[in-house]
Formats: structure tokens, C-alpha cells, sequence
């Protein structure tokens, strides 16, 4: 029993924030925490905190039924409920960090610039093996299938391989698109193939573009949220930030209060020595550059080969083979490839970086990824895919992407982490234990 | 090119009520700038401006459409704080304040807003809370107007319908010349909602209830009931937000009341099909006008008192 702080969970992940309270063996903080019928947040707090340590647990994740804008205005509500009704400190936990990505270039799902420079639109003709043609006006689409022929897969058969057979999906009338595999070698047959049109990003979707074009010649301005993000939490009141895993570690700098960042690695390397038979032949592969830091990390600390798949997600010229860029740096044949990451969101990385594994001969093919968000339809990616076994954290609410996946997604629990890391905190002892146990 | 034309207007639109802003746009003689907002997978906001807006003056137009108002905050803090890394010069918007009014405005200008700009805050005392400029229009001059086209002012009363909407109500009344009357809310124990009273005469008259918000309209139901109960010729309502959240298209449909008047502030969607009774004044040129006056850094007052022709 850990005296005088309260734990108050947003309802982004109540399961969450009851074992972490059961880990430091109190009750959660009763609150009240809904909406008015306008939609505007309500939330009283209504056990004392004058004086207390508050930890408040909301992480960023926005999915069965609920929104992840409102769970983070509730947090900066109850962030701000909190200051006013004089609690001593108040830590925000964000298991997961919303907004951490910060794209420059507005990105589709195949890592291609979403917007083409105005002059270039509508000058080529579409064509199979060129990557999806961004969906705006005056962007030639492929003629909908509505005669009934199976032209898609005839296509997909025939002339999908590019440079190195990573291909890049298709898409139909900007809408939808057809995993496409059960080519090039990979063997495994598809279930959710043409069951309809599911929609990954907003992007995909000709009505949420509207008539967006940017002025021709101007570099069109994305906003990165992340600075905001920081900014507004502090200005809500937060004295202390815990999250996990930052996608951008650099993120801890946008902030003026202190901010720890709890690695989830001892968890999955922990996953990786147990759960993996003979671990120590296996390759840990990052799927992209940016995460090599972080795949060598665990792959030094246990002794095992590490390979790196090299994906151009920056192309400084607009090509129309831009994906074909994909390659392996590193020998993983005949052997278990171990795939480290730190988000899996539509899954589109790892999925592809699963089939570039598989061609080059891999035998089996496991994911380890901090944060399993599963958006858009990255479960039915998943599942399609040649990874044999996914494992993520239950950083954000995992039950419904469990139920979905079955045996193939392994869920492991990071309450422990974070009750230690706010027993610590609360004690003003050293949490960087944390950071390098095994 | 002049000075002037160096620092124009840029308005931008968020995603909650584009016709606003259209209406806004069409006023000032200028075009929607060219942005784009949307929701990645997993929910998160993006926002990307297609157009310069280095040195301009950017107006950012959004209003909180009904259950979304979350959605439709954090967009507009996004935008904000887009277009102040994108190097402009000022920034106002127009939003309504929700309860948490504090915490939005810290955020607002914490996101980098220079000024705000919005219709009848629910409590002017929350203009206090920003340290950047706040121009609070009112409705009232466009609800005037309504009422001498509509009306004879002789056979009117305006009726509020709480105490904390009396100085509205007066208000109005005294630029009418007209009788006021109130209603006034029993409370026995917190919670419960007693009788209500009503102080004033309203027999063989035109009673007029005015409010600044219309959420599940229930406060207004029932005091145009009491209003009908006391000899009142007709009910009608004007309310700057017609919200209208829950089921308050039904309860309207089935009270006593002739008309709702309200405002565009909030997006009505397919409401004004679903509700006869519901009549809308377009609010696009004062807010048009003010913007206006802003950016060429003329008083703003008048609009106070006068709407716009």
C-alpha cells in the first residue's frame, strides 16, 4: 500500500489502470468521467486529492467506439480537475503517446508522398506495377471492376513484381485495396481477399479529400502535432509525464517538465529468451532504419545476429517505382527471423517486411512490437500475412485484437512496469532499474 | 504590390461547419484557403495547409458540431499551432467555449492564437480567462432585427427563461420598447427542478423567450408551457446555439412552442427538415464583418449594436 497517491484511469483502458492499481494494492480514484448530451467532456473527480500525488493512466488509443481526441482532452480535463482541486503533483501516464509520429510529407500506406505537385497530376496513365495513384481530382483511377471479370487477380499474377518482388497493393476505384499475396512464392492463401472494399487511412477516401489541392509550387505545410501535444499538457498542469517507448525520443525535449520513457525491450527480450526455441540462431530484423537502434539493442545484449531491411519512405523524386526500393541488409536464411518494432499500426511495415523476410528464405517469422494499435485494417493484414506469431503489449487494450487474431498474437503485460515506475516516481527513487533489468 | 496586399486575409475552415465558413468567405469577397484535415487510422488528427500563409493574416473557422466536440477542439488547436510553425503573422478563430471554459483557453493560446473571436460566450466573465484579445459578438442585433420584421414589437414580451439570462432579456427588451417578464426556476433540493414561476404579464401577448444556448431544450419546453398556461397569444424562442443535442428535435416538435429561432453557429445538419418549427438566421456576415474590421484594425463595437446589411 503506497500512501498518499491516488490513481485515476481515464476510460481509454480501464483494465490497465486496474492492475496497475492492484499492483500497488489500492483502489482507483472514483471519478465521474463521461460526456454531456452536446458532447462536451464531464468529469468530476470525486475522492479528495488536495495534496496528493496523482498519477492519471490514458493512454492514446482511440477504437471500440471511442475516440482518441476525446481521451486526450478528457486526460487534459482531468489534468486541469486535478491542479485546480489542489493535488500536490500530477503525473500524466501515457502508456502509449498520442501524436508521436511526425510525418513532414503527408504519407499513404504504401510510404508514397500522398500529394503529387499539382503540375504532375493527371500526366501519366495508371498503370499495374506503378504505385497507387494519389486519390484527387484530376489523378486518373482504374476503371471499376463491375463487369464481373476477375481482372485484378489476372494482373496481380502477371505483372506485380517489381525490382525485388516486394509489391506494392493495388488499388481499386481509391477505395480499397487486395492484399496481395499468394504471389511470389509466399504460399499463404488470403481469406480476406475481395470481401469488400476496407478502408485503411482517410486518405484512401475520395469524399474526405474533397477538392484538396495545394497551390502549385507550394510545399504543402503538415501539422506536427507532437510539439502541441506537449505544450498542452503542460498547459493543463502536468508536473510529470511516463510513457513508453517514443516513437521520436526526442519528444521528451518538446516538454518543460520531466519525462520518462520506460522501454518495453526487457519484456520482449524477455518473450524472445523464453518463448523462442533456440533464440540464439534467430536474426532480430528492424524493418525500417529508424528503428535499428532499438533491434540492435536487444540484439547485442543476447548475443544474436541482426539484419536490417532498408525501406526509402523519403523518395526526393516522385518515381513511379518508389517502393521497389525495399531490401535486406543481412543473411536470414533457413533461419528464425525475429522482427522488432517499436508501433504496429495498419501493420503495413511489418507485413511487408515479414514477406521480404519469407522470400529470402526465412523459416519462421515472429513480431515483436511495443505498441499493437491494429488501425485501418491491420488485423486482416496481419492474419494474411507470413508472420507466424505477433507479440505486442497491452500498452493500449488488447481483448478485441486477441479475440480477432486468436493463437497468433501473444499480449504480454506491462502493468508491472508502470505501478514500478509510479511507486518510484512517488518515492523519488531511481527508475532508470527500470530501464536496463532484464 | 502594397503593403496592404502583402498581408492579406486567409481563411481557413475546420472540418465542423464548412458552410459557415463558405458563407464567411462569400461575405469577405475571398476563397476557403486550400487545407486539408482528416483522421489517420488510428484516429489521430492530421491537418496540412496547401497554401502559404507566411505573413498573412489567418482567420481559422470552426464551431463544435454536436457529440464531436472534442474531435473539433483538437483540430482547431492542431490548426492553430500548424499555421504558427508555418510562420504567420496573427491568428484569430471563432469557437464557441465549452464548460471547461479555462482549460480551453489556456490551450487556445497555448496552441498560439493571437485573438478570438466568437458568438454570445455562455458567461462574458470568460473573455477573463484569455490574455489575447477576445471579441465576443452578439447575436442580439441580428435577433432585433428578427423580431421588427417579424413582429409588431408593441405585442411582444421577452421572457427569460432563467435569472441568469435576465440582462439578455432586458436587453432586448429595452432596444424593443417592450414588456420583459421571467421565469423563475424553484429549486427545492439540488437537482430537482421544481415549479417554475413566472414573473411578468404575458396575457394576449407575443411571448419571446430568449436564451443563448438550446441544448435538449427541456428549460425551454417547459417554460413555454408555464407562458401558455398564463394566457400567452403564441411562444417562439430565439437562441443563439441551437445545439440540440439528444432527443430535443422530438421534445420540440411536441411542445407549445411556434417557432425556434437560432443561429448558424452550430452546424443544424438535417435538423431544420426534421423540425418544422426550427427557423435559421444566417450569423456569416457579422462574423464576416468582424474578421473584416480586425484585419484592417477598425473598432468592432458597432457590430454590437448593429448587424450587417
Amino acid at each position: 500500500m503506497v500512501r498518499n497517491i491516488v490513481v485515476l484511469g481515464g476510460n481509454s483502458h480501464p483494465a490497465l489502470v486496474d492492475s496497475v492499481c492492484n499492483a500497488l494494492s489500492l483502489p482507483p480514484c472514483n471519478r465521474i468521467l463521461t460526456k454531456f448530451s452536446s458532447g462536451e467532456s464531464r468529469c468530476e473527480i470525486q475522492d479528495s486529492v488536495r495534496g496528493k500525488d496523482v498519477y492519471i493512466i490514458q493512454t492514446g488509443f482511440g477504437g471500440n467506439g471511442s475516440r482518441l481526441n476525446d481521451h486526450f482532452m478528457d486526460l487534459c480535463i482531468m489534468i486541469s480537475a486535478c491542479k485546480t482541486g489542489s493535488a500536490r503533483r500530477v503525473t500524466a501516464v501515457l502508456p502509449l503517446f498520442p501524436y508521436s509520429r511526425q510525418p513532414d510529407l503527408p504519407y499513404n500506406k504504401a510510404g508514397a508522398p500522398l500529394f503529387k505537385a499539382g503540375s504532375e497530376s493527371g500526366k501519366k496513365d495508371y498503370t499495374f506495377d506503378s504505385v497507387p495513384a494519389t486519390p484527387a481530382p484530376g489523378i486518373p483511377k482504374t476503371a471499376g471492376l463491375t463487369n464481373g471479370t476477375d481482372i485484378t487477380s489476372k494482373l496481380l499474377k502477371t505483372s506485380l513484381t517489381n525490382g525485388n518482388g516486394v509489391q506494392s497493393p493495388i488499388k481499386q476505384n481509391g477505395d480499397g485495396y487486395f492484399p496481395a499475396n499468394g504471389v511470389n512464392g509466399t504460399t499463404t492463401p488470403s481469406p480476406v481477399t475481395r470481401t469488400g472494399a476496407y478502408t485503411t487511412h482517410d486518405y484512401e477516401n475520395l469524399s474526405h479529400i474533397g477538392a484538396f489541392q495545394a497551390k502549385p509550387g507550394y510545399k504543402q505545410w503538415v501539422a506536427q502535432a507532437g510539439t502541441l501535444v506537449a505544450n498542452l499538457l503542460n498547459c493543463a498542469g502536468a508536473d510529470h509525464v511516463i510513457t513508453m517507448d517514443l516513437h521520436d525520443p526526442q519528444v521528451q525535449g518538446f516538454f518543460d517538465v520531466p519525462v520518462d520513457n520506460l522501454y518495453g525491450r526487457p519484456l520482449l527480450k524477455r518473450y524472445i529468451q523464453q518463448h523462442i526455441p533456440n533464440y540464439k540462431d534467430a536474426v532480430i530484423i528492424s524493418p525500417d532504419a529508424g528503428g535499428a537502434k532499438r533491434a540492435t539493442a536487444i540484439a547485442d545484449s543476447m548475443g544474436v545476429d541482426f539484419a536490417l531491411i532498408h525501406k526509402e519512405r523519403r523518395p526526393t523524386k516522385i518515381t513511379d517505382r518508389q517502393n521497389a526500393s525495399m531490401m535486406l541488409v543481412g543473411d536470414v536464411r533457413d533461419r528464425i527471423c525475429i522482427l522488432v518494432d517499436d508501433l504496429l499500426d495498419t501493420g503495413n511495415t511489418i507485413t511487408r517486411a515479414a514477406k521480404l523476410c519469407k522470400k529470402e528464405g526465412a523459416t519462421k517469422i515472429y513480431a515483436l512490437l511495443t505498441h499493437g494499435v491494429f488501425s485501418g485494417d491491420a488485423i486482416n493484414r496481419v492474419q494474411a500475412s507470413a508472420i507466424d506469431k505477433v507479440v505486442v503489449t497491452n500498452s493500449v487494450p488488447q481483448d478485441k485484437h486477441k479475440a480477432l487474431l486468436g493463437p497468433k498474437l501473444d499480449v504480454l503485460d506491462i502493468s508491472p512496469i508502470f505501478a514500478e515506475a509510479i511507486r518510484r516516481v512517488h518515492h523519488g527513487e531511481s527508475i532508470s532499474v527500470l530501464f536496463n533489468h532484464d | 504590390m502594397s503593403a496592404e496586399m502583402a498581408n492579406e486575409i486567409k481563411l481557413i475552415s475546420g472540418r465542423s461547419h464548412p458552410e459557415l465558413s463558405d458563407k464567411i468567405a462569400k461575405r469577405l469577397g475571398i476563397q476557403v484557403a486550400r487545407t486539408i484535415s482528416l483522421n489517420y487510422s488510428n484516429q489521430e488528427t492530421s491537418f496540412t495547409v496547401g497554401e502559404s500563409v507566411r505573413d498573412e493574416d489567418v482567420f481559422i473557422v470552426q464551431s463544435t458540431a454536436t457529440g464531436d466536440v472534442n474531435e473539433g477542439l483538437m483540430e482547431l488547436l492542431i490548426m492553430i499551432s500548424a499555421c504558427r510553425t508555418a510562420s504567420c503573422y496573427d491568428k484569430k478563430d471563432k469557437s464557441r467555449a465549452p464548460i471547461s471554459a479555462r482549460l480551453v483557453a489556456n490551450m487556445l493560446q497555448t496552441a498560439g492564437a493571437n485573438h478570438i473571436v466568437t458568438v454570445d460566450l455562455h458567461a462574458s466573465q470568460i473573455q477573463g480567462f484569455f490574455s489575447v484579445p477576445v471579441d465576443n459578438l452578439y447575436a442580439e442585433p441580428s435577433f432585433l432585427r428578427y423580431i421588427r420584421e417579424n413582429f409588431n414589437p408593441e405585442d411582444c414580451v421577452i421572457v427569460s427563461p432563467d435569472a441568469g439570462g435576465a440582462k439578455r432579456a432586458t436587453s432586448i427588451a429595452d432596444h424593443l420598447n417592450t414588456a420583459f417578464a421571467l421565469i423563475h426556476k424553484e429549486r427545492p433540493r439540488p437537482n430537482v427542478v421544481g415549479r417554475m414561476v413566472l414573473v411578468g404579464n404575458v396575457e394576449d401577448k407575443v411571448a419571446i423567450l430568449v436564451d443563448d444556448m438550446a441544448d435538449t431544450c427541456g428549460t425551454l419546453v417547459k417554460a413555454a408551457a408555464v407562458l401558455k398556461e398564463n394566457g400567452a397569444k403564441s411562444v417562439l424562442a430565439l437562441v443563439t446555439h441551437g445545439i440540440l443535442s439528444g432527443n430535443a428535435i422530438e421534445t420540440l416538435n411536441g411542445s407549445v412552442l411556434t417557432a425556434l429561432v437560432v443561429t448558424n453557429t452550430v452546424p443544424l445538419g438535417d435538423k431544420v427538415q426534421r423540425c418544422p418549427k426550427l427557423r435559421v438566421i444566417d450569423i456569416s456576415p457579422t462574423v464576416a464583418e468582424a474578421i473584416r474590421r480586425t484585419h484592417n484594425g477598425e473598432s468592432v463595437s458597432y457590430l454590437f449594436t448593429h448587424a450587417p446589411v
